[in-house]
């Protein structure tokens, strides 16, 4: 009677305990759905925020960004100007029995770069030329031309199986040297992991990922509240309150303003002054963002980014010295056209919208031109002929935390965003991307951040926060890189 | 009857041919996939590779041809966006949709038609006044704002249904209210004035005078006659769920079937799945209103299909 009485208590509590509870399975909801789970292939969120998880890179960085060693076993050499050697900790196996070998790395550096692939990744990896394993444990990646930057590009690199990833199978279930292993992918509903227990950092506290994939934000913070999920991405700042934990960090995103340097009303430094001082940026990022946003330091950089000038900080409030300014250019009442799209960033729209209040209040006639991403595009690309727009918003991203990336992009007069065509800005930005010596890189890009800023080249404007809800029992530090390692979370 | 059936293939055929030209021609104009698809840094020499590798920058005229004589093979390429075959993704996807789609129209049918009789005995009783109510709402209610409503009701306060996604029956039950609703309210109307009409007519008079049951009157005799003008109803709504409104409900859900494939390709600018989506979708019209029109022809044999 009684060891019946006993059974029935532990029948109760097996049928009633949510299945989670015992086992520390987690579910996480992203964005959008990985188009392929082949980890060269496309440039992908959704990809990474799985795959993050099931392959190992040689380098990492820690929570705020910097720099530190992943599988590598010590910080790589620069052998000739063109050659960088890594040696590999010993003893990593594949999760198939391959092992994780200087072969494996070379393996994976040819595949990148293979056009066969015609990987979406290349433009980060675009001074790869080959690599070749040296001894079991040491390879040598060589580059068309000298990169500083192949450190922290190999952060980004992940590390695939020689043989498992020439099997077609592998871009639907991929085979990988990290803590979780995939189990299996429910094509539009869910992909599913599991805790590799012998995995050489220790078994992690998650036994087991599911990740769903919600594109409406509103259903995505719906199941977050009812109680379906653990952990949901881009939380907008009006719903961190609701929310049973919130978790905020900056990220690596930076709005802001290109102005055109060559013509039109912008062409006059002062003119392009004065549409820096007449921002508000602390009302920008305690109103409209919640205070989930920082001020920028006049610099399109992060603190942990190479290249990060610490003298220079961001343009003041002082919307009288801004018509000062205009007054001086003679442009007091001018005409100001401002492009951007909708929808692309997080409150693209609204900051534009902002942006043009703020130089109407200092007299300017603003003309803002939302459009649709593709006809914005357009509009952003520097194209031979045609109009450049005065001022055109976008969002900035930089996933390698290096000046590179983005003042190839929107300083120097080649990038594909820039609004100048400043000589100087083209010799200073290509001698400092392929610059060996770390000092005088450094140095090159604090001139031109320097420059930049007095010569208010672009609206600095703001870094923002990514946002992330939580469950009561998850525990997470959130990334500045906004990556989602799951061997880094635990539950209650 | 079959020269009936095979007229109405050709015409089928002639709205199918049209529908692909016209896909083809207004999906080459919402933008440049290439474009959106690489990520901002890529070079012009990593797009113009891209742009060959998807064959893209051949002539437009050269591009339909080979889309035309792929289709008729039932090749639809590989999608942009997910790399693999378009067809793949659509058999993925369809039974998803055609799930919601039919649950959908069979829980509107249900709710209407005993309804619709209940307020057609009584006119201006409470039950009419209700479906009034309920009709005007579910007309005038958004199905986006209606999803949203329904995943607040039911998931968050009450908690008796999971928000989204698919699964098991109890994922179906919002979407497919989300769906229905509309459609419901529309039958409802249908069905309450047809029947009104029938109650009136003089057979229904002299078959209560020879002492007839009444659920027999009303169910087998005067519903009977009032099927065409509700199945035509039944079957319009049938169809524009399947070719429009799931892609806002399976949105709001996170229902992984051909509507959110449809958004998703419309945002990421991928041409070749939505070229054939559309057509996909243009099929399943054709097929249906083909149905339609061989149940109208045995339920009633005098309904002439065209003027003579």
């Amino acid at each position: 009677m009684r060891s019946q009485f006993i059974s029935w208590c532990v029948a109760a509590i097996v049928a009633i305990t949510p299945m989670a509870a015992w086992a520390n399975d987690i579910t996480i909801v992203i964005g959008s759905e990985p188009t392929t789970l082949d980890p060269h292939a496309a440039d992908d969120g959704g990809e990474k925020a799985v795959n993050d998880n099931v392959f190992d890179t040689l380098m990492v960085r820690d929570t705020e960004g910097n720099l530190g060693l992943g599988i590598a076993s010590a910080w790589p050499t620069q052998i000739d100007p063109n050659t960088w050697e890594f040696t590999i900790e010993p003893g990593i196996t594949f999760h198939n029995g391959e092992p994780l070998n200087a072969e494996a790395v070379a393996f994976s550096v040819e595949r990148m770069i293979d056009p066969e692939l015609n990987s979406e990744q290349l433009s980060y990896f675009s001074t790869l030329s080959g690599a070749q394993a040296i001894d079991d444990l040491t390879v040598q990646i060589t580059t068309s031309g000298p990169d500083p930057i192949l450190p922290a590009r190999m952060y980004y690199f992940m590390i695939v199986p020689p043989e498992a990833s020439q099997s077609e199978d592998f871009a639907q279930a991929p085979i990988g040297s990290g803590p979780y292993r995939f189990v299996s992918w429910d094509r539009g509903n869910q992909i599913v992991l599991e805790a590799d227990p012998d995995y050489r950092g220790g078994a992690p506290d998650i036994t087991g990922v599911t990740y769903r994939f919600i594109e409406e934000s509103g259903t995505r913070l719906s199941t977050l509240l009812a109680g379906e999920v653990d952990l949901v991405t881009n939380l907008l700042p009006e719903f961190m309150g609701q929310v049973p934990q919130a978790a905020s960090m900056r990220s690596l995103e930076h709005p802001m303003v290109l102005l055109n340097h060559d013509g039109g009303i912008t062409a006059d430094t002062r003119v392009r002054q004065a549409l820096n001082y007449a921002i508000d940026k602390e009302a920008l990022a305690s109103a409209l963002f919640e205070g989930q946003a920082q001020v920028e330091a006049g610099q399109l950089l992060g603190p942990t980014y190479f290249g990060y000038n610490e003298d220079i900080s961001a343009y003041p409030y002082d919307p009288d010295r801004a018509r000062e300014l205009l007054a001086e250019a003679g442009a007091s009442d001018g005409q100001i056209t401002l492009v951007s799209t909708s929808g692309r960033w997080l409150k693209d729209r609204e900051l534009t919208e902002v942006i043009g209040g703020y130089w109407s209040a200092i007299g300017l006639d603003v003309d803002v031109q939302i459009y649709e991403f593709d006809e914005y595009l357009q509009r952003l690309f520097r194209s031979e002929d045609g109009q450049r727009s005065d001022a055109i918003f976008i969002v900035s991203g930089n996933e390698l935390l290096d000046a590179d990336r983005s003042f190839s992009a929107y300083l120097a007069p080649s990038g594909f965003g820039a609004s100048n065509s400043i000589p100087q800005m083209e010799e200073w930005i290509t001698a400092a991307r392929t610059e060996i010596d770390l000092d005088q890189r450094q140095a090159i890009y604090e001139e031109v951040v320097e420059y930049a800023h007095e010569e208010a080249l672009l609206t600095f404007l703001l870094n923002i926060n990514n946002i992330w809800g939580m469950s009561e029992r998850l525990s997470w530090e959130p990334r500045v890189d906004g990556k989602l390692f799951v061997s880094t979370m635990s539950v209650e | 009857m079959s020269r009936f059936v095979i007229n109405r293939l050709w015409q089928g055929v002639i709205v199918v041919l049209s529908v692909v030209v016209v896909v083809f021609i207004l999906t080459r104009l919402i933008g440049d996939p290439v474009r959106v698809m690489l990520p901002l840094e890529a070079t012009a020499e990593q797009r113009a590779a891209f742009e060959a590798q998807l064959g893209l920058d051949r002539p437009i005229f050269e591009q339909f041809l080979t889309y035309v004589r792929d289709v008729a093979v039932l090749d639809f390429g590989e999608s942009l966006w997910q790399r693999r075959p378009v067809l793949e993704i659509i058999i993925e996807r369809a039974p998803a949709t055609l799930v919601l789609t039919f649950a959908a129209i069979a829980l509107a049918v249900t709710l209407a038609v005993p309804l619709g009789v209940i307020a057609a005995l009584r006119p201006e009783g409470i039950v009419d006044r209700i479906v009034v109510v309920i009709s005007l709402l579910g007309l005038s209610i958004p199905q986006f704002w209606l999803g949203l409503l329904f995943i607040v009701l039911f998931s968050l306060t009450l908690g008796w249904l999971p928000t989204s996604g698919a699964g098991g029956l109890d994922h179906l039950v919002l979407p497919a209210l989300t769906l229905a609703l509309p459609a419901m309210t529309r039958l409802v109307m249908v069905v309450r004035s047809t029947m009104i009409d029938e109650l009136n007519a003089q057979y229904v008079k002299v078959l209560r005078a020879k002492g007839m049951l009444p659920w027999r009157v009303i169910g087998v005799h005067a519903l009977r006659n009032s099927a065409v003008p509700i199945l035509t109803i039944a079957g319009w709504e049938l169809i524009r769920i399947v070719s429009g409104y799931t892609v806002v409900v399976e949105t709001v859900f996170a229902w992984p079937g051909l509507g959110l494939t449809a958004i998703q390709a419309i945002e990421r600018q991928d041409l070749i799945l939505l070229q054939a989506i559309v057509f996909v979708t243009a099929i399943m019209v054709v097929v249906l209103n083909l149905l339609l029109d061989i149940v109208y022809k045995a339920i009633d044999p005098r309904i002439e299909m065209s003027a003579k």
